[in-house]
């Protein structure tokens, strides 16, 4: 965008609230097209792509203005690569095993170590037919992981990338959610594929977890949030679903989870919109 | 055990004196029966709430089946026994029924900022107006050019404003105003790639008369007047897009400028001087090559300068870069010919550098303008009116639009202001915010552009 930044502001701010604080600039080496980014409690660090430097950037959890990375990963060594529309846009983060876990072209999955610094190599790769991992167009699949459960999900829109899935009906049946053994590499197959008609996947960039509960929490076509059991396989409809833009008029583009106040975070980038749901249901 | 009987209890505990509370309100509204909810559900007719056996899903604890219990206790919880009446009856999917509970209750938080964000700007000296483009709402605002915005004034307002969806103004930055239509031109910085042309004069939800199809994450642009071509910057894959002025449609470029000597990585503003044929492009320094793994560097910020028809894979004639420039996420960039004085909108600097348009390698800017008194606040955006002799900076950090001589330095004071907010108010910034983590530690949203 015009001015990216990673803007933070308190879990209570309603219209016109301003951010706590803002990281931005030079120094930060954070770039546009920033599609995920995570939050590491147990380090208190912020991880996020650098989209456009094919990079990992590690920042202090408080970090502000312009400041730079603790640590980031980039190199010919980290085999990290994005595409022409989306760079390199997608990651997620496993605060229990420390590990950042990023699709890339090919499509691959890479997982590196927290602590890597530089030209780091991944310490496992997932990729190869057998996978049935496909990502979008012109895009990456998206990754979520579930530390408790032992589980990586790769998602599949098979749509066009950049926040520009469609999430109409056209779509349906197209996504799919892969279940993986979280430590799987190389050419394997997934435990479970959550694929169909009823499924209705897609539409969001991010995929979230709930291990108490075995939830995954990803887009649901039609401009919705929905939650699918880890046991889940085949067209399966999600258990729980909030039909964010049928309610709000606002398509939901990526997704966060407060399970102490039992919230479900919506960031909308068609709208320029933060919109908070109370949902007991998935955590209680 | 994931479901235990005290909640059970607190949850029938919770129906009945919701149910009590119904009740109450049927006895005061008396005849209004016809009285509906927001989803159409007629009230006074609560029904008992059914406690549903968990299914077994192994070591995993499954969902609760929670009818309306749990919208209940969030109500109460809320404490707005009413809310409840917002949502629709919800049951947990089984895989066996393939039903999906809907969860249909309105959101209890929004964040989003309802002022402009004023991502470029454009001075038109000979019809006396400044445009305006609202990255927020989507929207171009046009002001009179000697609109003056005092501390004491209500915000601002446009005489017009270009806005809805027959505009297809989406996230759009560059903004460039034809001399002699007064045709406004308007470059699509994310979602729509593409520039679209409104007509001098034009006014609401009205439709582009042309629409050029662009690549993706546009940023600036700039005219030749005298060969009739437009310049459009592409971010990443960065390039310099030359088009015929009259470009409409799939219309390809007369020429591009990309490849790995063009020092091109994450490109931003553009500005030429046809007299003296060259062209002033700006980059942040992110660089890679999509096609290849492992190519990710970062390099620091740069002014690089080629001649205005420079092609393909040209490198610079000149690069300005090097501590002493401040660059820092400079933006838009205008020259101003007779002085050759090159004027970069140094956003997180929040400052405006005014390098010799000679300049070359590590050097400092000839003037900076920054300071208290300059009401400077993240610019992104400017424009020169020689005719006038000022120049204009968008802000995006304060929903403002500040003018100054062109002889300003320093800790200048704005000669004029077009302020859309409060006074003193700090912008949301928000730029499509498609992602978003919790900070469980600081109880904070992380929420990037």
């Amino acid at each position: 965008m015009n001015t990216p930044q990673i803007a933070a502001f308190a879990r209570l701010a309603k219209e016109n609230t301003v951010p706590v604080r803002a990281l931005e600039g030079q120094k930060s080496m954070i770039s546009r097209t920033m599609h995920s980014l995570a939050y590491d409690s147990v380090h208190d660090e912020i991880v996020v792509n650098s989209p456009l430097a094919q990079a990992i950037l590690m920042f202090r959890g408080g970090a502000n203005g312009e400041e730079p990375p603790a640590r980031f990963i980039q190199g010919p060594h980290t085999q990290i690569q994005g595409t022409d529309y989306d760079g390199n846009d997608k990651m997620t983060y496993d605060e229990v095993h420390g590990e950042i876990i990023i699709p890339v072209a090919g499509p691959k999955v890479l997982v590196f170590s927290r602590e890597s610094n530089g030209d780091a190599a991944p310490i496992r790769v997932l990729a190869g037919p057998d996978t049935q991992i496909r990502g979008s167009r012109r895009g990456h699949p998206l990754v979520g992981v579930d530390p408790v459960n032992n589980l990586l999900i790769v998602g599949s829109t098979g749509g066009e990338g950049g926040g520009r899935d469609s999430d109409g009906e056209s779509a349906r049946g197209r996504g799919s959610l892969l279940i993986f053994d979280r430590t799987a590499s190389g050419n394997t197959k997934p435990k479970a594929v959550i694929q169909g008609p009823n499924t209705a996947f897609g539409g969001v960039g991010q995929i979230q977890t709930y291990p108490p509960k075995g939830w995954i929490i990803a887009g649901a076509l039609g401009g919705g949030i929905g939650a699918w059991s880890i046991h889940d396989s085949g067209d399966a409809p999600p258990r729980w679903k909030i039909p964010v833009r049928q309610i709000t008029g606002v398509a939901p583009s990526g997704v966060a989870l407060d399970p102490v106040h039992k919230e479900l975070i919506i960031a909308s980038g068609a709208r320029n919109v933060l919109l908070t749901f109370s949902w007991p249901e998935i955590f209680e | 055990m994931c479901a235990q009987k005290t909640k059970r209890n607190s949850v029938i505990f919770a129906a009945l004196v919701l149910m009590a509370a119904c009740t109450l309100l049927l006895a005061l509204v008396g005849e209004r029966s016809n009285l509906k909810n927001p989803s159409g559900s007629p009230l006074g007719s609560p029904r008992l709430v059914s406690v549903q056996e968990v299914p077994d899903y192994g070591e995993v604890c499954a969902p609760e089946p929670p009818s309306r219990n749990a919208s209940m206790i969030a109500a109460l919880q809320e404490k707005n026994l009413f809310a409840s009446f917002q949502e629709t009856a919800v049951h947990a999917a089984s895989p066996e029924t393939g039903d999906t509970a809907e969860v249909t209750r309105p959101p209890v938080r929004t964040i989003k900022d309802t002022y402009p964000i004023y991502s470029s700007i454009a001075v038109d000296p000979l019809r006396d107006e400044v445009v305006l483009q609202d990255t927020n709402l989507f929207s171009i605002k046009v002001f009179n050019r000697l609109d003056n915005t005092t501390p004491n004034a209500e915000p601002a307002q446009p005489k017009r404003v270009i806005q809805g969806p027959h505009t297809l103004n989406e996230y759009n930055n560059g903004l460039y105003i034809d001399p002699q239509t007064g045709n406004i031109h308007s470059v699509a910085m994310d979602t729509a790639d593409s520039m679209i042309v409104f007509p001098g004069g034009a006014n609401g939800d009205v439709a582009p008369i042309r629409k050029l199809n662009t690549p993706h994450r546009n940023f600036a642009t700039a005219v030749n007047e005298e060969k009739g071509e437009i310049y459009i910057t592409i971010q990443y894959p960065p390039k310099v897009m030359v088009y015929r002025k009259e470009a409409n449609g799939d219309e390809k470029p007369l020429r591009v400028l990309e490849g790995e000597h063009t020092r091109l990585y994450d490109t931003h503003g553009i500005a030429l001087d046809v007299k003296k044929n060259l062209m002033f492009v700006g980059t942040w320094g992110n660089a890679s090559d999509y096609r290849v793994a492992g190519t990710g560097k970062f390099y620091p910020p740069s002014i690089n300068v080629y001649r205005l028809d420079a092609s393909g894979d040209t490198a610079p004639l000149r690069v300005i870069q090097g501590s002493k420039t401040r660059l820092d996420w400079a933006g838009g960039m205008s020259l101003d010919p007779d002085r050759g004085d090159l004027y970069v909108a140094n956003d997180v600097g929040d400052s405006i550098l005014v390098f010799r348009e000679t300049d070359d390698g590590d050097v400092a800017p000839a003037r900076i303008i920054n300071g208290d008194k300059t009401g400077l606040n993240h610019p992104a955006g400017i424009s020169l009116d020689l005719k006038n002799q000022e120049f204009w900076v968008s802000n995006m950090g304060n929903s403002s639009a500040t003018c100054y001589s062109l002889k300003a330095d320093g800790n200048a004071t704005p000669v004029r202001t077009i302020r859309s907010a409060p006074l003193g108010r700090t912008s949301v910034k928000f730029g499509k915010p498609q992602a978003v983590a919790y900070d469980s530690k600081r109880e904070q949203y992380l929420v990037p552009n």
